[in-house]
């Protein structure tokens, strides 16, 4: 059983990672602090006697589940917003969503830093944050759990739902696809 | 996946973890809120002593029986108005039925009242049926 220390450890650990991975889900910040906060709240309400050993896939599990259960809610809110708002301009903001003005938006917390190296590093680590978004979901979230949350393939498939076979593919498309990607624009990692 | 995409992805992975230490202070202040949020929520299954456990247990399934009551009025709540609309139209459909039949009935009814008409013995169907009927 995951102590209370062991607990606060893991999701001290995971949450920017889950955040980040809610983000590029949802395309909100605040609908990703949401999602996340209500996946700790599940894993230490449900599973919180769990083994520690245990807690990431499980995590994974439920953050998969819960940003499911967003977009669930987001296209029956929308189905009824749509029906009574009739005629009325469209409102989606992912139809015009345009990748670039929203990491504008987010940037401006080391303006004050300059120098030509930490600019390009900077627009680097932009761009291939851009470009994991742009995968297609199943793929990003396969990648994203193997490579960025150290899950093995079999944890990934369970979270996942699919078969391990699947997870590969996924991964190795998803790896492929970002380096055609970031040579494109010139970038070599 | 053979060793140079390994270490590419793994790159991408160092590339993501830098871009994490750029996250707002706002944001990770209110992670850390979550986090202590669903800790207090684990405290709440520490060990207790029996006799409370099974009070609280009783009230918990108390509270659930109801709560799940509740839920269960939440998740019909839209079909309640949605079936109540579809009575009330088929309602309105039975009763404009009943008053169109009432209608044709009354003119029907003042038409077989009525005396006949001078043209009407002026069709031979007409004349035929009388002689037949005589």
């Amino acid at each position: 059983m995951a102590t209370d220390k062991e607990l606060s450890d893991f999701l001290e650990n995971v949450e920017r990672r889950a955040f980040k991975q809610a983000v590029y889900a949802v395309r909100k910040d605040e609908s990703a602090l949401d999602i996340v906060q209500d996946a700790m709240i599940k894993l230490a309400e449900k599973y919180g006697d769990k083994p520690a050993a245990e807690l990431p896939a499980l995590f994974q599990r439920i953050l998969q589940t819960t940003i499911l259960d967003y977009f669930r809610r987001e296209k029956v809110r929308n189905t009824w917003v749509s029906l009574f708002s009739g005629m009325g301009p469209s409102g989606d903001e992912h139809e015009d969503f345009d990748m670039l003005e929203s990491y504008a938006a987010e940037e401006g917390s080391e303006a004050a830093e300059s120098g030509a190296d930490k600019f390009e590093r900077q627009q680097t680590l932009d761009i291939i944050d851009a470009e994991v978004q742009k995968l297609p979901a199943r793929q990003r979230e396969a990648f994203l759990m193997r490579y960025w949350q150290d899950m093995d393939v079999a944890e990934t498939a369970a979270a996942m739902g699919c078969s391990e076979g699947s997870v590969k593919t996924h991964c190795s498309r998803a790896t492929h696809a970002l380096a055609e990607a970031l040579a494109a624009k010139g970038i070599k990692l | 996946m053979n060793t140079d995409d390994l270490n590419f992805a793994y790159k991408v992975r160092h590339a993501l973890n830098d871009k994490l230490d750029e996250l707002p202070a706002s944001t990770t202040d209110r992670l850390a809120q979550a986090r202590k949020m669903a800790l207090a929520r684990k405290k709440a299954h520490v060990e207790v002593p029996l006799a409370v456990r099974v009070v609280k247990t009783e009230l918990a399934a108390a509270g659930s029986g109801f709560m799940s009551h509740f839920n269960w009025l939440g998740r019909w709540g839209m079909l309640v108005p949605a079936l109540a609309l579809v009575v009330g139209m088929v309602g309105i459909y039975q009763y404009e039925q009943q008053e169109r039949i009432a209608d044709l009935a009354e003119i029907d009814a003042a038409v077989l009242s009525d005396e006949l008409p001078l043209d009407a013995y002026l069709d031979h169907g007409f004349n035929a049926y009388l002689t037949r009927s005589e």
